[in-house]
């Protein structure tokens, strides 16, 4: 048992180095806040730089951050062309508060012209696609997607000041 | 079960998925890996048991292999003495959780274990939650087709695990979903959207010898196979949705409803109108008999085939969350109501950087039943709009204020009504007030602090001689400090404190870090059992009293 292990720990080990560059799924099924059903492989910025952030409406740490984030979102897309997708992990309980909370804080384009740029919003209600990208029960978890499809960053929680780092890592991707 | 055989075609298919990941197969390895333990003392005030012995860790690692349109996964958990709050029957350790899949556009198939969830869940959600030591994964097949774009129908057959085994009862389920402005043409262009959905759930048990209430000398002449059907309808039209499910289910006599023969039925309709700076939202729910388990005779959490949600608003913070309500499988009516409204910038209220204001509403009552008898009958009649006994109700107004670049002001009242008997106590009804202040103040560049105060007042009291013995009960007094350091560390200071009628003081003292997915984080001192938010990330903890530390990452 104890050898088994240990041969798991070490693929682990050599499994988190090639992570890198491990491509996102197509087929997971996500909703729209309209309540269609669509592919994860609609999650695609025509060859430039995607960010995908995993949410919730009750947790604080996320709607911090997308609210941070919000306040700058419309430089970080005239700069970078990023696309940013939030994906709710809200299940039945709370799923229907995600199109209110989105569209009441200017996330999603409700077709006023108080911002130039929007999140795309998605729900993702029984984990499907968090599971498929591997990420545990705690959100947030943020990604970081090149033009290729590739995960090429993520990071867990959200502190103030963690959006620098996401700037930075997306305008990596640009060079 | 043979976990030795499954652990090595699990290594294996990692050895062939990390051969893939360099190049020969193309393939990649990704999954997380997590780590929780506690060294906790007896604690007769606070509730916190006894650890005979000394250290009590939860580990899992899931592993996942991806190769284009296929896909195969496991995990292994362990579970040396399970956490407080977890169910003993997790003592063990080996491979949980295993499948392969493949998943093209038009078609996918899982093998092994899966989750799922037809429309809302409420005739089927095969779901995890691993804070709460839930998990009834599926273990069988599992079938998707997209025949057009637009139209998903799913089938699936397996039995539910429980704890480290799997449920007798057999499940078996079809679903189908056609999304009308993809499948047809004139509508693709239309501001109405509109999705339709329908199920059915059946399940399948042995016979058994349950003795009838009206006379103990004849068995109850069980069904098995057990129905449930359910259909769905959304509509959405600009700034307006419609979201609606109702359900059925057959005669399922099972130990949660005393074994009556009445049939199911539950509804769950939202109503939304939301726009820049504006939402609202109302959600009616009734439920009658709806528990749907695929064992019979098993009470408790596990092997729900189901999931009901309760739809009263989910709070972070602690005084807020104190008295949780649970959804009443055997029924239950309730109401939602939501208002969020944005004072604009530059507004007299608004200020300098907008001003946000949100009202909630909820109410929850029993059924108005009128019994007919005991197991073996159709147990009790009910009408649809009666009100019973009165279960739980929260009125609250919440402002949150930016009031400069660094500072973020929020205030919340309120008034929450809550009847032990959702949680299985004698019937008693607390009438409860809360004030929570909460200040986020980003020092600088590298520094954030965020202060947290709140109060609690109670007419419900702690008195164990009067047989009063819930520890939540009383007027209490919390604080919070959190201190972040740059992006990566954090510390954190707390206490709750009953100052009145009630029972318990709990300091605590927490230090964490993160860089990029993974995560360390050590406690020490008391802890109450809750929805606790810190460092950033919000989970479930129970009652502890001692060193709790965690560890995760994701690869």
């Amino acid at each position: 048992m104890k050898k088994i292990l240990l041969a798991t720990l070490g693929l682990l080990m050599a499994g988190s180095l090639m992570a890198q560059g491990a491509k996102l799924p197509d087929n997971v099924t996500l909703k729209t806040l309209d309540g269609k059903s669509v592919p994860s492989s609609v999650i695609k910025n025509d060859g430039k730089p995607v960010v995908i952030s995993f949410w919730a409406t009750w947790c604080g740490p996320c709607m911090l951050e997308l609210k941070t984030i919000r306040e700058q979102y419309d430089e970080w897309v005239e700069e970078t062309g990023v696309k940013m997708y939030i994906v709710s992990i809200d299940d039945a309980r709370t799923a229907a508060r995600v199109k209110g909370v989105a569209e009441k804080q200017g996330w999603s384009d409700t077709g006023d012209d108080e911002y130039k740029h929007y999140y795309e919003v998605l729900l993702d209600s029984n984990r499907d696609f968090a599971t498929a990208l591997g990420i545990g029960q705690d959100p947030p978890h943020t990604f970081v997607i090149n033009g290729d499809g590739e995960i090429v960053w993520q990071h867990k929680g959200y502190q103030p000041g963690a959006e620098e780092e996401l700037l930075e890592q997306i305008r990596t991707l640009l060079q | 079960m043979n976990i030795k055989r499954l652990l090595l075609t699990g290594v294996a298919l990692l050895a062939a998925g990390s051969a893939g990941a360099q190049g020969v197969l193309g393939g990649h390895v990704t999954g997380n890996i997590q780590l929780d333990g506690q060294m906790s003392h007896e604690d007769t005030v606070i509730g916190a048991d006894p650890v005979p012995e000394a250290l009590k860790l939860n580990a899992r690692a899931d592993i996942l292999y991806t190769n284009g349109d296929f896909s195969a996964g496991l995990r292994f958990e362990a579970y040396q003495t399970p956490l407080l709050g977890f169910d003993p029957q997790y003592k063990g350790q080996g491979v949980a959780h295993y499948f392969v899949a493949y998943k093209a556009k038009r078609i996918s198939v899982t093998a092994g274990n899966f989750y799922e969830q037809f429309g809302s869940g409420m005739i089927l959600r095969a779901y995890e939650d691993r804070y709460l030591g839930l998990d009834n994964a599926l273990l069988g097949v599992n079938l998707q087709l997209r025949p057009v774009d637009g139209v998903t129908l799913k089938a699936l057959a397996g039995k539910q695990r429980v704890y480290w085994e799997y449920g007798d009862g057999l499940v078996r389920g079809l679903d189908a979903e056609a999304d009308l402005n993809s499948l047809i043409k004139s509508m693709r262009e239309s501001k109405l959207q509109v999705s339709l959905g329908a199920g059915f759930v059946s399940k399948y048990e042995d016979d058994e010898s349950i003795a009838s209430s009206a006379d103990p000398g004849q068995r109850l002449n069980l069904p098995l196979n057990v129905g449930a059907g359910a259909a769905r309808l959304n509509l959405s039209y600009g700034h307006f949705t419609l979201q609606s499910e109702y359900a059925r289910k057959g005669q399922d006599p099972w130990a949660g409803n005393d074994y009556i023969y009445r049939k199911g039925e539950a509804l769950l309709v939202n109503m939304g109108y939301s726009k820049r700076g504006f939402s609202a939202s109302l959600q009616a729910k009734h439920i009658d008999n709806m528990g749907f388990k695929s064992v019979r005779s098993q009470t408790g959490e596990m092997l729900f085939i189901n999931y009901l949600p309760a739809i009263n608003k989910q709070y972070t913070y602690a005084s807020l969350t104190m008295f949780p309500y649970v959804t009443q499988v055997n029924g239950e009516n309730g109401l939602q109501g939501e208002v969020m409204y944005r004072f604009k910038k530059g507004t007299l209220l608004g200020g300098k950087y907008g001003t946000d204001i949100t009202l909630n509403a909820s109410t929850i009552y029993g059924l108005d039943t009128v019994q007919v008898g005991g197991a073996g009958t159709e147990g009790y009649t009910a009408s649809w709009f009666g009100l019973g006994e009165h279960y739980y109700t929260d009125l609250s107004l919440e402002v949150e204020k930016k009031v400069s670049k660094k500072v973020t002001l929020t205030a919340i009242y309120s008034y929450q009504e809550f009847n032990p008997a959702v949680e299985g106590e004698e019937p008693d009804l607390y009438h409860n007030h809360i004030v929570v202040g909460d200040l986020h103040w980003r020092v600088n560049k590298k520094h954030t602090l965020h202060f947290k105060a709140e109060w609690m007042g109670s007419d419900s009291f702690y008195d164990p001689a009067q047989s009063h013995t819930d520890r939540r009960a009383g007027d209490w007094i919390m604080g919070f400090v959190e201190w972040n350091i740059g992006k990566n560390w954090f510390l954190s200071a707390s206490d709750q404190y009953a100052y009145n009628d009630g029972v318990g003081n709990y300091p605590s003292v927490t230090v964490g870090y993160t860089h990029g997915t993974t995560r360390l984080q050590v406690g020490y001192g008391k802890q109450r059992e809750g929805l606790l938010c810190i460092g950033g990330v919000c989970r479930r903890v129970p009652a502890s009293n001692g060193i709790t530390f965690g560890m995760s990452t994701s690869f």
